[in-house]
């Protein structure tokens, strides 16, 4: 549209030296306006977006939302699974000086209610019918509430005659009009790096969510660390899938992809996960625990359904790629080891990386939650290096980062550029950066007991530190296990060792003030499930499932096996599975899957007594 | 205000013209009368569900309404073109598509060749150029492709596209199947017992897509079902069958309540008579479904 050169020369600069995000955008799009943003896959084709029509339409937004009265301070809430129009909205709002706040896809309506009630968002960006029901439904407490803006229409009924409805389509016309990019690069250059960009709220595993607000310094301070550390370059492709409200995946997605300019793939999400990464075989990927788990799993499964020759088979490559991998792990990567991993490539590594979408993977990061050292090791054995990370939404996720060349498994990694660690006489985890957040939204008191005077971040996580600088973490400070022979116990530790298993998928270790430890178990339904028809076991019900003496007895099986690698004190004495599983909506796991023990505690209460 | 969103059941349409009418219609096989005296109208974007106990003529009805039987006795005609002595082929082309109680799908084909196949009488170029992929052809099949996938989309069949038919859960082809009637870009779908076999968590699924299939295709169904509350939740107006005769039709609250539907269904007669003909329902129940499995 119109020439780009017309923009303020202020913003309109180098995006390395940009001060905000759309300011780099805006820059990205006067540089490299036809390089390809964004991709999105729509009715199974791939459609590309440039940085030229990325920021076209996130500057209509912006614009559009100036015309509706939203003014810089003001929240503006995103409920969306991830797509194009989350970019282009979120990048509009910030570009206005107001802030962005990212709402969970699966969060239910009540849950809506308290964080647009809370940060009392003005307009409410709806993906589809789904979400704009869910905030329908509790618009009526809603006061500040004034505009609802859907993306996708599809099914979407009585939007002509409710005047607080309106489509993205016509929010970027009404954009246009008041002057579309060119007036919105104009708000960007007012916007600096210590105003309020973004509202994260950190799940909650106990109490109410609580509104982690971050700068712009601190946004734009992960793009060099991430330069730093991953060496991300505009070459880099990525698949967006984990929740983009979660700073992890924003900083992947949004963050950082601004910053190194790579391309951000959005797929069709869901079940099409696995088709979706190995479309796009990306060269950076970010997956939480879980994600890897599965993967391991689902292999897993496949190696036990196949023949003799084809499992002997598997193994032996297996056993080589582990043995270079401990080597490569240290940096020894040697001409002969360099061989062997060629001919596994070539006879085993390169297919099923390819089937599982990772063939071009150079950098993969795990985070969010502890991972265990058994599924590192297998992607490292199949030339996956697998690095975790450490961080959280107060520190914009920059804590600890595994170096390339000096893995320890069990530890996560040294400080990453730019970022001090420090651990205090209680063993809490401080770290402090550019990084560190604003503050929690109007709770001064959690803000204060977070922050010190002298900028320190108090994570809540205890570990310690060796003489290299390599972080350890033992596990929340406040979910440590003091049993009632006085041992401290990381419950995390033992709970990760059982997720190893492909037919365990949720374990939570019990035993504070107790004799000995016990564990509720949730089994993976597909893995179990393929298990009983591999032995011949019908089954209906999840709950019958559970309740079978055979699916028992594999269980203790597996807990059997860990039990022979902790010390007496740690072994888990009993356990019971659990008839369900456990959900967000129930209100047993946060929006990331992590297990809200007090709710837990509190809901299986009779099943655990009857443990002990 | 949240209600209207929530609300699926649509206005009342049966004011303008219907869309299909069906004029006392008699179906013989031999000694054996299948329907007798059935006659109804569908108007365009209802959802008209046809009921009766096994045996009671409902696909029997269906197998009128594509000409794959022809009555001895009365008039099918859709959007005033007689429908009965067509071809079932030609049935398909005038814009009526249905699917089946078992499955009539290409186990070995993936569901984009499925989809594809639902398309093929729309296709108008010839067999050379189709078969060198050239000019027309070519642009054709793109367009159709982009038509597949819009169902696609609609019936959440992103993660399974490209994968053989008869690998995927029965629930799953069910789906396909629903989607290969709607590549047909049909005027008006029959639906023959769509949720047959499925368990409870793939019926509401399959609940699900019709609504959305009538509420953003504006399609007109004829929906033939045993599960009373999907019938009683999806239809707009229901039609009873008893013995090939229609004794009930009307909104779903009223043909649930009626007294001759309880009857025909729970077998209480009031009068010895009608006790006979429970029995006979029972037997006619078997015939009935060794009937319908051959057809």
């Amino acid at each position: 549209m119109t020439a780009v050169a017309a923009r303020p020369a202020a913003v309109a600069g180098d995006p390395e030296s940009a001060q905000s995000l759309p300011a780099i955008l805006v820059a990205r799009a006067a540089q490299t306006p036809d390089r390809v943003a964004l991709r999105s896959k729509e009715l199974g084709r791939w459609r590309e977006i440039d940085y030229r029509t990325l920021a076209d339409r996130a500057g209509a937004v912006g614009m559009g939302l100036v015309a509706l009265g939203v003014t810089a301070g003001d929240a503006v809430a995103i409920h969306a699974e991830n797509r194009p129009e989350w970019v282009e909205a979120d990048m509009g709002i910030q570009g206005i000086g107001g802030v962005s706040v990212g709402v969970y896809p699966t969060s239910p309506a009540a849950e809506c209610e308290y964080l647009l009630g809370h940060c009392n968002a003005v307009v409410l960006f709806a993906e589809d019918e789904e979400q704009l029901d869910k905030a329908l439904e509790v618009r009526g407490s809603l006061p500040n509430l004034k505009h609802i803006v859907v993306f996708d229409t599809r099914g979407v009924r009585g939007l002509a005659d409710d005047p607080m409805l309106m489509t993205m389509d016509e929010l970027i016309a009404l954009g246009q009009e008041q002057g579309g990019v060119d007036a919105w690069s104009r708000e960007v250059s007012n916007v600096g790096p210590d105003d309020v960009s973004i509202i994260v709220y950190t799940s909650g595993t106990t109490g109410p969510p609580k509104g982690a607000q971050l700068s712009q310094r601190n946004l734009t301070s992960a793009i060099s660390t991430y330069r730093q550390l991953y060496d991300v370059t505009r070459h880099d492709e990525v698949l967006s899938y984990l929740p983009l409200c979660h700073i992890a995946e924003r900083l992947v997605s949004v963050v950082n992809a601004l910053g190194a300019g790579y391309v951000v793939n959005f797929g069709e999400g869901g079940e099409s996960f696995n088709t979706d990464l190995q479309e796009v075989q990306p060269t950076f990927l970010l997956g939480v625990p879980r994600v890897w788990e599965k993967m391991l799993a689902g292999v897993s499964l496949r190696v036990e359904d196949a023949s003799r020759v084809k499992r002997a088979f598997y193994a032996f490559w297996l056993a080589q790629g582990r043995s270079v991998a401990g080597r490569r792990m240290q940096g020894q990567f040697g001409p002969v080891d360099k061989l062997r991993y060629a001919i596994g490539w070539l006879v085993l590594y390169r297919s099923l990386r390819t089937k599982l979408g990772l063939g071009r993977i150079r950098v993969a990061l795990s985070g969010a939650a502890p991972i265990a050292p058994q599924v590192l090791e297998y992607f490292w054995s199949i030339g996956v290096p697998v690095r975790e990370g450490y961080g959280q939404t107060e520190n914009t996720a920059q804590a600890t980062g595994m170096p390339q060349d000096d893995v320890r498994l069990g530890t996560v990694g040294t400080a990453v550029p730019g970022v001090e660690i420090r651990i205090a006489e209680d063993g809490e985890i401080l770290t402090r950066s550019d990084g560190v957040f604003v503050g929690y939204l109007d709770n001064p008191e959690a803000t204060a007991e977070t922050i010190d005077p002298e900028g320190w971040l108090h994570t809540g996580d205890v570990g310690s530190l060796d003489a290299d600088g390599f972080l350890t973490i033992t596990d929340r400070k406040k979910d440590i296990i003091i049993t009632a022979g006085g041992k401290n116990i990381s419950p995390s530790e033992i709970e990760n060792r059982l997720k190893v298993s492909p037919y365990i998928q949720e374990a939570i270790v019990i035993g504070d003030r107790r004799k000995y430890l016990t564990a509720l178990v949730g089994v993976d339904a597909e893995m179990v499930g393929n298990w009983c028809t591999r032995e011949g076991l019908s089954f209906t019900t999840f709950e019958d499932l559970t309740g079978k003496d055979e699916v028992i007895a594999l269980i203790q099986g597996v807990i059997d096996d860990a039990n022979g690698e902790f010390a007496q004190v740690e072994t888990v004495k009993k356990f019971t599975l659990l008839s369900k599983e456990l959900d967000h909506e129930d209100g047993e796991v946060t929006a990331t899957q992590k297990v809200k023990r007090a709710a837990i505690a509190r809901d299986y209460a009779d099943v655990i007594e009857a443990m002990y | 205000m949240a209600a209207p969103m929530q609300q699926h059941r649509r206005p009342d349409r049966t004011g303008g013209e219907p869309l299909l009418r069906v004029e006392d219609i008699v179906l013989r096989f031999g000694g054996v009368t299948a329907l007798n005296g059935v006659s109804f109208e569908v108007h365009p974007g209802e959802l008209f569900a046809i009921i009766g106990p096994n045996g009671a003529g409902k696909t029997s009805m269906f197998n009128c309404l594509n000409a794959v039987y022809v009555p001895q006795e009365g008039k099918i005609s859709l959007d005033g073109v007689d429908v009965m002595r067509k071809k079932p082929a030609e049935t398909a082309r005038m814009g009526i598509a249905r699917t089946f109680q078992n499955l009539g799908l290409f186990a070995n084909l993936n569901v984009i060749d499925n989809l594809m196949l639902g398309r093929h009488n729309l296709m108008k170029t010839g067999f050379v150029a189709g078969a060198l992929w050239w000019g027309k052809a070519k642009n054709e099949e793109i367009h159709h492709r982009h038509r597949v996938e819009e169902i696609i989309e609609l019936l959440e069949l992103e993660a399974v596209r490209k994968q053989p038919v008869g690998l995927l859960p029965y629930g799953v082809q069910k789906r396909i199947e629903l989607g290969r009637a709607l590549a047909m870009d049909p005027r008006l779908l029959l639906l023959d017992e769509p949720v047959a076999g499925m368990n409870l968590e793939e019926t509401q699924d399959m609940a699900r897509y019709i609504i959305e299939i009538q509420e953003e295709l504006d399609m007109t169904m004829i929906l033939v079902e045993h599960d009373m509350p999907l019938v009683m939740d999806l239809a707009d107006r229901v039609m009873a069958l008893d013995f090939g005769t229609p004794i009930a039709t009307g909104l779903p609250s009223e043909v649930q309540n009626d007294p001759k539907v309880i009857e025909a269904y729970l077998g209480q007669p009031a009068d010895p008579d009608a006790k006979a003909a429970v029995e006979h329902v029972l037997e006619a129940h078997q015939h009935g479904s060794d009937g319908e499995a051959s057809t």
